[in-house]
């Protein structure tokens, strides 16, 4: 069942002043509920723009932009019931805490909400329990004093605490050092196969895309030019060279082996299928123009 | 439909629209020198009349700056709280300290004058001019040529042990800076309510409920000014810069002709402004 659909959606940004800039051109997207999905493209091909849509903070100037039932062109929609739907993590989101205390902030948007405080202490729990931080021993800490890794988890937790039904991430594990950003990945994935979270994320790096996408779009100037499991979108060769996609390594060390000669499967992206195919090169002994 | 986020629209100040017009071309001195004595010699002139010719000229220098005039009508939309306030207040207070001309109307301490309402709306057309010449000046001026310019014009104080140089620098920062923070603010207003937060929809007279909602803003906001800041230092230590020593200039600037006869038209006009008596 799709949860968000996009059609022909178009936006201008400063419209009418001598900055005016077309970051949409026309944009169709089709998200269903529970999917797992990445939105790839260079800087400027108008990701930002389009998540921006997903939660209201950006109304469609022409096109159609329907979340979850909402229909954004009209004029009279709740948006604050919008936005507590569609969790939207923007980029560097450690930026936006303010609190001085871990719990404080987390349970900022839960107040918002009005909420009473035993439901508040309840999701903040839930959204620390979700990120991977302890709430009995996280919660009155000082928010200055974090990592950089802890501080986006707890701005992670602080949308989580809304309880949305779509989560909407922004390149989420950019500036991350490597064991943060594989522990993040794998709270993302777990939030989407085990509470069933319909989670949208930018990337640029193809091995995460890999390992969480169920579906990807790619993005060129505007538009979406591409989409596929990432199966299709990484083995078709010709469109990846000419929107100048990036690989996952493993697919690339495959394709490297198919050049010389191997009979690999080039679509075994994952990381354990990957090295299936190459132990079995190794068994098998076999070979091309190398022998 | 326009976001209700999108600050950096009205903000006008510290942009530079590269439009290559013959404003754009002059020398940045006597660009900042003209510019600087007109401002003067507007917020002197109390006529009717030299407000008019004064607003026509802001008018014609967006024409010949070929930026569109409604962008810098935009940089204004922010300031008309600030003129209608302050027109109010000089309307109700100000007759009898300008108790000239033809009574209108007294009552108690209220007195509206011919010669009261002439402030008024002289000060009115007197904001938006000078906001649309200052407009003019830096939307056509890049930021490095601002900051040259500042900084030559300032530098007979050099003499009298006036710190030009960091004074320039600090001038061009803030200026530099403006647009930027704008971003920072856009993006922060977003991703706060993102997180359910809400903006100017309380009622106008709860402020300090209204100021709190600030806060989640404010904040974030001091946080990366801060950040900003060290980096900027980082930037600048890493490239040796020393406070106080004698700099060089990669780009000299030279007056041709055309800078001369602007400053020649300028001075008249300014002149003109400041000493002509208009008949209203």
């Amino acid at each position: 069942m799709p949860i968000i659909e996009i059609e022909n959606l178009s936006h201008t940004y400063m419209k009418g002043t001598p900055m005016e800039h077309k970051a949409l051109k026309g944009t169709s997207m089709v998200v269903n509920e529970g999917e797992c999905i990445a939105i790839i493209g260079h800087t400027g091909s108008g990701k930002s723009t389009l998540i921006q849509h997903f939660n209201g903070l950006i109304r469609p100037d022409s096109g159609k932009a329907i979340i979850d039932g909402v229909d954004l062109s009209k004029k009279r929609i709740d948006i604050k019931a919008l936005r507590r739907k569609v969790g939207l993590v923007f980029q560097n989101p450690e930026d936006q805490i303010f609190e001085k205390l871990i719990g404080d902030d987390i349970a900022y948007g839960p107040f918002k909400l009005g909420l009473p405080l035993k439901e508040v202490r309840e999701r903040v729990k839930w959204a620390m329990d979700m990120v991977g931080l302890d709430f009995e021993e996280m919660k009155d800490r000082q928010t200055f004093a974090l990592s950089g890794g802890q501080k986006r988890k707890v701005a992670l937790a602080g949308i989580l605490a809304l309880k949305p039904k779509i989560l909407v991430l922004d390149e989420p594990t950019a500036g991350l050092d490597p064991r943060s950003r594989n522990e993040l990945l794998d709270k993302i994935k777990s939030l989407n196969k085990l509470e069933n979270l319909t989670v949208i994320f930018v990337s640029h790096n193809m091995e995460e895309v890999a390992y969480l996408a169920d579906r990807i779009y790619v993005m060129a100037n505007g538009t979406d030019v591409l989409t596929g499991t990432p199966e299709d979108i990484f083995t078709d060769k010709e469109n990846l060279q000419r929107y100048e996609i990036g690989t996952p390594e493993t697919v690339q060390a495959l394709y490297r082996l198919k050049d010389l000669g191997y009979h690999v499967n080039t679509s075994a992206f994952t990381i354990s299928e990957a090295t299936g195919e190459i132990i079995k090169v190794l068994a098998n002994g076999e070979g091309g123009n190398r022998g | 439909m326009a976001s209700e986020f999108e600050l950096s629209r009205n903000i006008t100040i510290g942009q530079y629209v590269p439009t290559d017009s013959f404003i754009h071309r002059l020398d940045p001195r006597i660009k900042l020198l003209v510019f600087t004595i007109l401002v003067l010699a507007i917020a002197l002139n109390t006529s009717y009349l030299g407000n008019a010719l004064g607003l026509l000229l802001a008018i014609y220098l967006f024409w010949a700056s070929k930026i569109p005039i409604s962008y810098g009508l935009s940089g204004i939309k922010p300031a008309i709280p600030f003129i209608i306030i302050l027109a109010v207040l000089q309307l109700i207070f100000q007759g009898n300290v300008f108790s000239g001309g033809t009574v209108f109307f007294e009552y108690g301490f209220i007195l509206i004058t011919s010669e009261s309402i002439r402030l008024v709306i002289v000060s009115a057309v007197r904001f938006v001019e000078i906001i649309l010449l200052s407009s003019v000046l830096t939307l056509s001026t890049s930021t490095t040529d601002l900051t040259h310019a500042i900084q030559s014009l300032l530098s007979p104080l050099k003499k009298i042990k006036f710190p030009v140089h960091e004074i320039s620098l600090i001038i061009t920062i803030a200026i530099r800076f403006v647009p930027t923070f704008a971003i920072e603010m856009e993006k922060m207003m977003k991703a706060q309510a993102s997180r359910g937060a809400d903006f100017g929809s309380g009622e106008w007279w709860r402020i300090i409920q209204r100021t709190k909602d600030m806060l989640p803003i404010i904040i974030p906001l001091f946080n990366i000014a801060l950040s900003r800041a060290e980096d900027l230092i980082l930037a600048m230590e890493s490239r040796c810069y020393t406070p106080g020593n004698d700099r060089s200039s990669y780009s000299v600037y030279q007056s041709i002709g055309r800078d001369y006869i602007v400053l020649v038209i300028g001075l008249l006009i300014s002149a003109l402004l400041l000493f002509y008596h208009f008949p209203f």
